[in-house]
């Protein structure tokens, strides 16, 4: 009976050795650009060009208030957030309906739509922008968050879908067939039955896709010119761009890049079981 | 003989009761299409429709600065053999597709096997596993662009108290290409550790204890319990990387621009080069379509190979 117990002991200290070198490698790789970030976003520019380098300067709040008075800021932060906030809702009720179709009506060919739809994942993004500047040009949604929001929303349209039919899969249908029997109609029984039992998935996709468009830089770069529409990732390239006469204003980028992370990253440490459930989500059943 | 009939008699009747929420198979239809109505006019509008246009305008000279419209035929794709740009990113985008899921899947692999075992820190092991995925594309490629910028960066820095060397990653075109292959692995191995980590935890715990019984040692549970049982998982992972790292440009307009010269630069980002900034519209969609073949060759091989590995269990 104690022979296991000693067994496990024993293995663990056998591991414990090289698994702290690893873990201490991963984490030293994974945070290394990360502090490199934030030690530069708060930094004055001429801490930054010192040899032998500084690690830790005198922290200011400095480039984000030139940030502010440099270039329209505060506008770019809406716009970043408004897009993201507005494909990550309107890719999920376009992706519940379609989602709830394939979950539970099925005929010969319901399979093939499905298989159809997610295999246009496939499509590389850029593959496809020429045509999709002259679409937004004729639908006059160009330079319009609107405009950037409908195209993301189609990209992000299918592997929503695929994941969200595996969650509505799971909810037992006997919960909708109740409803049916005391005469629910289809919009009362997606919006007060099945939606509560599948709100985990929602959040999941809804965190998983805000993400994806807080940190899309294509569409944004490609199909806005204006200030109005311009959002953070199209920002952080015209700063880059920018040029100043000691070289590049690292100190600004990285004040934008940290602007861009911290959010996200905030995100992301507090849902991060409901994301890792999302994003498995579609690769493992 | 009659019992088995009368079991699968049931049996569809259950199932069409599953689908009976609406009384006739018309209905029903309807309801189906109305549901997944919005989804597919996205697609149609901005997928199907803009895919034959590409095709469509990559037979064309269209450019808005130059004010051609004209069929041309093969035209572009037979400038293609003389453009540097696109002769240079051809090549490194079947090297950068290539290097980058491999490594990705070797990288993903092991940080898999960290998140997997059981140490202290294992809980903010995993959590800051989700950071570079988390973070902008173009974020990393920035903060990349300046830990490795030769005066002030902390890499080259380093290596500089170390060796006395002076790197300069950014003017050279192999260190810079390995520098956008590393980083792009850097941002997306822990992603693909979260999707092996997942596979791994499938796996019956029992069937270590069985190996563990018949002596098997922690190398060989891996390579002859983990590996194989993951395959199929690291073979579709490994396809998607291969689809989606063709379309990439985010990182290396960031870290390099396809710099120096033209070193670096991938076919993706020679399309929003061509077609974006110089209005080549053509041109542009005919680099498009060579992107597309590259999806569809990739998903050929990989539906075989699928096939190969679902045959062999």
């Amino acid at each position: 009976m104690n022979k296991p117990l000693i067994n496990i002991s024993l293995r663990r200290t056998m591991t414990s050795g090289p698994t702290y070198l690893a873990f201490i490698v991963f984490t030293i790789l994974i945070l290394l650009p990360v502090y490199w970030m934030t030690r530069s976003a708060f930094a004055t520019s001429t801490d930054l060009i010192k040899l032998p380098l500084i690690y830790f300067p005198q922290p200011t709040l400095r480039n984000f208030a030139t940030l502010m008075e440099q270039v329209p800021f505060g506008l770019y932060l809406r716009n970043s957030f408004l897009f993201a906030l507005s494909t990550a809702l309107v890719t999920l009720l376009v992706s519940y309906l379609a989602a709830y179709a394939f979950a539970r009506i099925r005929f010969p060919g319901s399979g093939v739509l499905m298989w159809i739809l997610v295999l246009s994942m496939a499509l590389p993004d850029i593959g496809t922008i020429v045509p999709l500047y002259r679409i937004l040009k004729t639908l006059h949604l160009s330079d319009s968050i609107a405009g950037i929001t409908l195209i993301l929303t189609s990209t992000l349209t299918p592997f929503t879908v695929w994941v969200l039919v595996s969650f509505i899969k799971q909810v037992p249908y006997e919960i909708e067939e109740a409803a049916i029997l005391d005469g629910a109609s289809l919009p009362q029984i997606l919006w007060h039955i099945l939606l509560p039992v599948t709100m985990p998935g929602m959040v999941t996709m809804g965190l998983i896709n805000f993400v994806n468009a807080w940190n899309n830089l294509l569409y944004p770069l490609s199909f806005t010119t204006s200030p109005s529409a311009k959002t953070l990732s199209v920002a952080i390239t015209e700063i880059y761009a920018g040029f100043s006469p000691w070289g590049k204003p690292w100190e600004l980028i990285m004040a934008v890049g940290v602007t861009m992370t911290v959010p996200i990253v905030i995100l992301v440490l507090i849902s991060q079981k409901s994301i890792v459930r999302g994003l498995t989500g579609g690769a493992i059943k | 003989m009659d019992n088995t009939m009368n079991i699968s008699h049931r049996k569809s009747a259950l199932i069409s009761s599953r689908i009976s929420l609406p009384r006739s198979t018309r209905r029903k239809y309807l309801l189906f299409i109305l549901l997944i109505a919005p989804a597919f006019l996205l697609r149609l509008i901005t997928a199907a429709y803009p895919i034959l246009q590409t095709i469509y305008l990559g037979f064309t000279n269209l450019s808005v600065l130059k004010g051609t419209n004209a069929f041309v035929g093969l035209d572009n794709y037979l400038a293609m053999g003389t453009n540097i740009g696109v002769r240079s990113a051809s090549t490194f985008t079947i090297v950068f597709i290539l290097a980058t899921t491999i490594l990705e899947l070797a990288f993903g692999m092991m940080i898999a096997l960290l998140l997997n075992a059981k140490f202290r820190g294992l809980t903010f092991a995993r959590t800051i596993n989700l950071i570079p995925w988390a973070i902008p594309t173009i974020v990393a490629g920035y903060a990349f662009r300046w830990l490795l910028d030769d005066q002030f960066g902390l890499l080259p820095f380093w290596v500089t108290q170390l060796t006395g060397l002076r790197p300069a990653i950014f003017i050279n075109p192999l260190a810079s290409q390995i520098a956008v292959i590393l980083v792009h692995t850097w941002k997306d191995a822990p992603f693909m550790a979260v999707i092996l980590l997942a596979g791994m935890q499938g796996i019956p715990e029992d069937l270590y204890d069985a190996a563990r019984v018949d002596g098997a040692n922690a190398w060989q549970r891996f390579w002859r319990l983990t590996v194989p049982l993951i395959m199929p998982l690291t073979i579709t992972m490994g396809l998607f990387r291969l689809v989606w790292s063709l379309g990439s440009f985010d990182l290396v307009y960031g870290l390099t621009f396809g710099g120096p010269g033209v070193a670096t630069s991938v076919l993706a980002l020679q399309v929003f080069r061509e077609g974006i900034l110089f209005f080549k519209f053509g041109f542009a969609s005919a680099i498009s379509v060579i992107l597309l073949i590259l999806v569809a060759i990739i998903g050929v091989i990989g539906l075989w190979l699928f096939r190969k590995s679902e045959i062999s269990y």
